[in-house]
């Protein structure tokens, strides 16, 4: 599974954002596909003592060492069951690679720019300051992730802390 | 144009470094003409390289040194240290220039005809004092061509073919011909804002026109083979840029060589950036991992068609990985370069004489390694001129010479490099440091009353000691210091420091020589796996069950009695707060892993010590660098991820633990430091009470198959690295057991080993030897307490004569008489010193003349003089200890010139030394 970045250049894309449509808990959000470098199922993440709570461990990525965050702490949902173990967004940061773990990845959707609407302002404020915006699909809706907030604020903290 | 601008930078940059040091060579040595040669070469290539690239505040600056450099050289002027720090200030603006260069892209605006006068006024005779005549001004620059003013860093038309014109007949020895050509004119440039006919448009900053260039290397040509072959290159679809890079390159390297030796010869090497080698290495280092992990799957197979191939594949990999490693390794004197200059300049400041001495100066280590303690040890150089050297007036009143010495040292030791920086000045103020600890909290005056010279002095490590911010800042001895811990820590480094008050200061570094690959010890704890970096292991210990060590509790923290000390133990499921902690139940074992955590002994309480493994430390990610406990992370052989744990860190973790613990130990180290201790082997061999081996005397421990001992005239030998290996068993014979392998303690000497055959090997323990009884028997230096028995030690020496089929008797002696050993060779020291003092003589071993002349100046006195002939010579030619004995010991007597001294003796006739000392020190007596 690698990036689907560019597939559909001729569609206008000027117009229309695309996403990764990720499952978290029973939210379905979205995740630029712009911001996502790949898709991948994380293995044997190896867990951090003393890190932040979100940091779920350390995995590697073809030799390379991804810090894989945990979405569901991230947007302060109860943790997954132990078996479940997810699915992860490659998120490049500087030299850096992080991994938001995620319950599902579904297909690609393309949305067009205009019906984005804001975050409805009674949201609960840590998802608002990671939520982008909402579009309203047929069946249910599909929160934007501010991919590098759900990210950044981790290295942010842990640089405070 | 930013290409250029950097690669003139970098080499720039590199040569004023140069320069710097060799003007302050200069100054100690005026009459070499060699070291003058290369500093005006350096310079006349920086100011050509200015005027090629349109820098006239440079090159008038480099002009105007050059000018003053030539006096010196024609013999003109003579050397004087005002002059050389005017020329120092000219490199110095310089440098200032060029940092504003590097920063901006483009020469910044300012005045340097105050300086530039100073320098002109120096060139005439006039010393830089007396110069305060109006400063001359630059030529008036209107150009008639252009019709108006040139701007900065242009040249008239007119000039421009002048200073070709003259170029021509006069280039002679030196390939800049266009700096060369008008040595009277401050700015002479390549057109800038020209237009040029062969491009149809003007030429942009920083080009030359093809025309121009020609013109440039046909003057070149007698003297650089090189120039056709770049001339040749220079089309007119090749931007000009490109051109004159390869122009300037080719010029360059013509220009090293043709000064050198008329002959040209271009050096074959290319920049390459520093990201490629790093990307490099990083792939090398992912090669060898997964090589690593590969010859782990296939050991368990019986599969040769793919053994072969990759027997093959991991030679290759070794060969990349060392010839990577080669690129990125660079002498420790690139960091060292500055120093001389900065020496210089402290003791003009400071009114002090110094002498800066560097040993080891082509030590290689990781460059990047190289860039972290360059700054470190720049400011532990300037602390010892600074606070350590005396006035020459205070020294004088010490005895001691007026010009005090700092001697920088570095060489390799296993995977590390050793750093060494002392001083023969005051040492460190113990009393002032104490204060200052207890000031800052640090410590209590009960603990400072228990703590040993050296416990104190470590506390200008001691974070918060110092109030600086950074390692430039200089306000006090020691201050900074616990800055340039933390960087030498950061790197995996150790440092510590030993003074005597009055004799001086002596800081070692032990850094790893490359941060890329380190060897780690991998432990477990509670079902997860961690790296700790095997430089910080000081060794294991088993706890619990079926062990003797058990983890004991003091007011609810834990220690560990280890060889008649209490350490304090950390428990890694505490400090990591997963899983239960080891609870010292009698069915539960564990791991004490001792580390050494900023100079302590800690103890790490560990489930499980799994493997060692080389790792590849990679940095941690942003959010968890806020942890201290991890250093790095690594991808194992088999894939997984695991931390690194940082010593340092875990200390720092449980830093209320350790103050607990610190009296006990420093209780107990007091009394080990006291005195010297040596680490021993014992041994059981001809007979069942041990003997003891001074371990430093031992090359290797091996063990043999009873059977490859084979016998040859009457000599038992043992084919040992393809070379016959002598084997004599302590005691009286080699008792095998049948199955069992022959324990050899093996001793290397001049490419020749010789084998000791013991029954079994014991142990190793650290004790303080104080030699008892001197013994007749052969083979036994004498006596000593070890573990609470008497212990024979063992005279290895007697045994190495006994493999030579030398048997010497020896006549004891109780008499105490002073000798100065002097050899540059450690073994023979080892060798000989305890020899001596075995025979009742008090020896005071040196490695040099360097400390030869300390001993001197501290006014110690000798009954004789015995070492190496050379060295002997040495002391007798600069008439110290001038009516002393002196015995010269060589691995060829009959070539030693004996002239001066008393008796030349072979090294390996070690009963005749002890005669020829009892009978010359006897005659002292009597006389």
């Amino acid at each position: 599974m690698t990036t689907h970045h560019g597939d559909n250049a001729e569609l206008s894309a000027e117009s229309m954002n695309e996403y990764v449509s990720v499952r978290i808990g029973d939210q379905l959000f979205g995740a630029p596909v712009d911001a996502i470098r790949e898709v991948f199922a994380p293995q044997s993440v190896t867990s951090v003592p003393l890190a932040l709570c979100e940091v779920a461990g350390l995995l590697n990525l073809r030799g390379r060492i991804v810090t894989a965050i945990d979405a569901r702490r991230r947007l302060g949902l109860p943790p997954r069951e132990a078996t479940e173990s997810g699915m992860a967004l490659g998120v490049e940061r500087g030299s850096e690679i992080f991994g938001l773990i995620v319950d599902s990845v579904g297909e690609v959707l393309r949305r067009p720019r205009a019906e984005l609407e804001p975050v409805p302002a009674h949201v609960d404020a840590t998802w608002r300051s990671m939520v982008k915006g909402v579009h309203r699909l047929d069946k249910e809706l599909l929160a934007v992730l501010d991919v590098s907030a759900v990210i950044g604020t981790a290295g942010a903290k842990a640089e405070a802390a | 144009m930013d290409d250029l601008i950097s690669e003139f930078l970098t080499e720039t940059g590199e040569s004023l470094d140069v320069i710097d040091s060799e003007l302050v060579r200069f100054e100690n040595n005026p009459e070499d003409r060699a070291i003058l040669d290369n500093i005006f070469r350096l310079l006349h290539t920086i100011k050509g390289t200015c005027g090629f690239l349109g820098l006239p505040r440079l090159e008038a600056v480099a002009h105007a040194g050059e000018t003053l450099l030539g006096k010196f050289r024609d013999g003109e002027l003579s050397v004087s240290p005002p002059m050389v720090t005017l020329v120092l200030q000219a490199i110095d603006q310089i440098k200032v220039v060029l940092e504003a260069l590097e920063n901006t892209g483009v020469e910044p605006a300012g005045d340097d005809s105050e300086l530039i006068g100073r320098l002109e006024d120096a060139s005439m005779g006039r010393l830089p004092e007396q110069a305060d005549e109006t400063v001359p001004q630059q030529p008036d620059n209107w150009d008639n061509d252009l019709g108006r003013e040139l701007r900065p860093g242009e040249v008239s038309l007119a000039d421009l073919e002048a200073a070709f014109n003259s170029a021509e007949p006069e280039v002679d020895g030196v390939a800049t011909p266009v700096a060369d050509a008008a040595p009277e004119e401050p700015v002479v440039h390549i057109g800038v804002g020209e237009f040029d006919p062969d491009l149809g448009r003007e030429l942009r900053p920083g080009e030359v026109s093809a025309a121009e260039l020609e013109a440039a290397f046909a003057s070149a040509e007698p003297e650089v083979e090189v120039a056709p072959a770049a001339a040749e290159l220079i089309t007119k679809d090749m931007s000009q840029a490109e051109a004159l890079a390869t122009a300037m390159a080719e010029l360059k390297g013509g220009d090293d060589h043709v000064a050198g030796e008329g002959g040209v010869k271009v050096q074959q090497t290319v920049r390459v950036g520093v990201d490629v080698l790093e990307a490099l290495m990083t792939t090398v280092s992912e090669l060898v991992l997964t090589r690593n992990q590969l010859m782990q799957t296939v050991r368990g197979l019986e599969d040769d068609d793919l053994k072969g191939p990759l027997q093959r594949l991991s030679a290759v990999t070794g060969e990349l990985q060392d010839g990577v490693m080669k690129t990125r390794m660079q002498p420790i004197g690139d960091a060292w370069r500055k120093l001389p200059r900065i020496i210089r300049d402290v003791s003009t400041d400071l009114g002090k004489k110094i002498e800066l001495v560097m040993e080891g100066n082509e030590t290689e280590l990781d460059r990047q390694v190289l860039e972290l303690i360059k700054d470190p040890l720049t400011h532990m150089v300037r602390n010892s001129a600074d606070h350590g050297l005396e006035m020459p007036a205070d020294r004088a009143k010490a005895g001691k010479s007026e010009k005090g010495t700092i001697k920088l040292s570095a060489y390799h030791e296993g995977g590390h490099i050793i750093i060494a920086i002392s001083d023969d000045g005051m040492g460190l103020n113990t009393a002032r440091i104490g204060e200052k600890a207890l000031e800052k909290g640090l410590t209590t005056h009960e603990e400072l009353e228990r703590m040993t010279e050296q416990q104190i002095h470590r506390f200008i490590f001691a974070p918060g000691f110092s109030t600086a911010e950074k390692v430039t800042n200089l306000s006090g001895r020691g201050v900074g210091m616990d800055v340039v811990r933390t960087n030498i820590e950061q790197i995996g480094g150790v440092i510590d420091v030993t003074s005597t008050a009055g004799k001086g200061s002596h800081f070692s570094i032990k850094i790893p020589l490359t941060l890329a690959i380190v060897s780690a010890l991998i432990v477990g704890c509670d079902e997860q796996r961690f790296a700790i970096p095997q430089l910080a292991v000081r060794e294991l210990v088993r706890v619990g069950a079926g062990s003797e060590h058990t983890v004991e509790n003091l007011n609810g923290a834990r220690v560990m009695r280890l060889r008649d000390r209490l350490m304090p133990l950390v428990d890694l499921h505490d400090v990591l707060g997963v899983g239960e902690a080891y609870n010292g139940k009698e069915d539960e074992t564990g791991f004490v892993v001792v580390l050494d955590a900023g100079g302590r002994n800690v103890g790490l309480v560990v489930d499980n010590v799994l493997d060692t493994e080389e790792i590849v430390v990679k940095p941690l990610s942003d959010s968890l660098r806020g942890v201290h406990a991890y250093s790095g992370a690594t991808i194992l052989g088999d894939g997984s991820v695991i931390m690194i744990l940082d010593p340092n860190g875990l200390a720092g973790e449980i830093v209320t633990a350790m103050d607990e613990e610190a009296s006990i130990e420093a209780s107990a180290s007091k009394n080990a430091e006291a005195t010297n201790t040596q680490r021993l082997l014992l041994v059981r061999a001809g007979g069942s009470e041990p003997k003891a081996v001074p371990l430093a005397l031992v090359t290797r421990l091996e063990e043999f198959n009873p059977d490859t001992i084979e016998s040859t005239n009457g000599r038992l030998v043992v084919q040992y690295r393809g070379r016959l290996m002598p084997i004599v068993p302590i005691g009286s014979e080699i008792r095998t057991v049948e199955g069992q392998r022959q324990p050899v303690l093996v001793f290397a000497e001049n490419h020749t080993s010789i084998g000791l055959a013991v029954d079994e090997i014991v142990d190793v323990v650290e004790e303080r030897v104080d030699m008892q009884m001197s013994s007749d028997k052969p083979g036994i230096i004498g006596s000593a307490i070890i573990k609470g028995k008497a212990t024979d030690v063992v005279d290895i020496a007697w045994y190495l004569d006994q493999s030579r089929a030398g048997n010497i008797q020896r006549k004891a002696s109780n008499r105490r008489r002073r000798i100065l050993l002097v050899d540059a060779d450690a073994f023979a020291r080892r060798m000989i010193a305890p020899l001596l003092a075995a025979a009742g003589y008090d020896v005071t071993p040196t490695g040099g003349m360097h400390e030869v002349h300390a001993i001197a100046e501290a006014g110690e006195q000798f009954d004789a003089m015995v070492g190496d002939p050379s060295a002997l010579s040495r002391i007798r030619q600069e008439g110290l200890w001038p009516n002393l004995p002196t015995l010269a010991v060589t691995d060829w007597p009959e070539d030693t010139q004996s002239e001066g001294l008393t008796a030349v003796l072979p090294r390996s006739d070690r009963g005749a030394l002890i005669a020829a000392l009892d009978s010359v020190s006897q005659e002292e007596k009597v006389a």
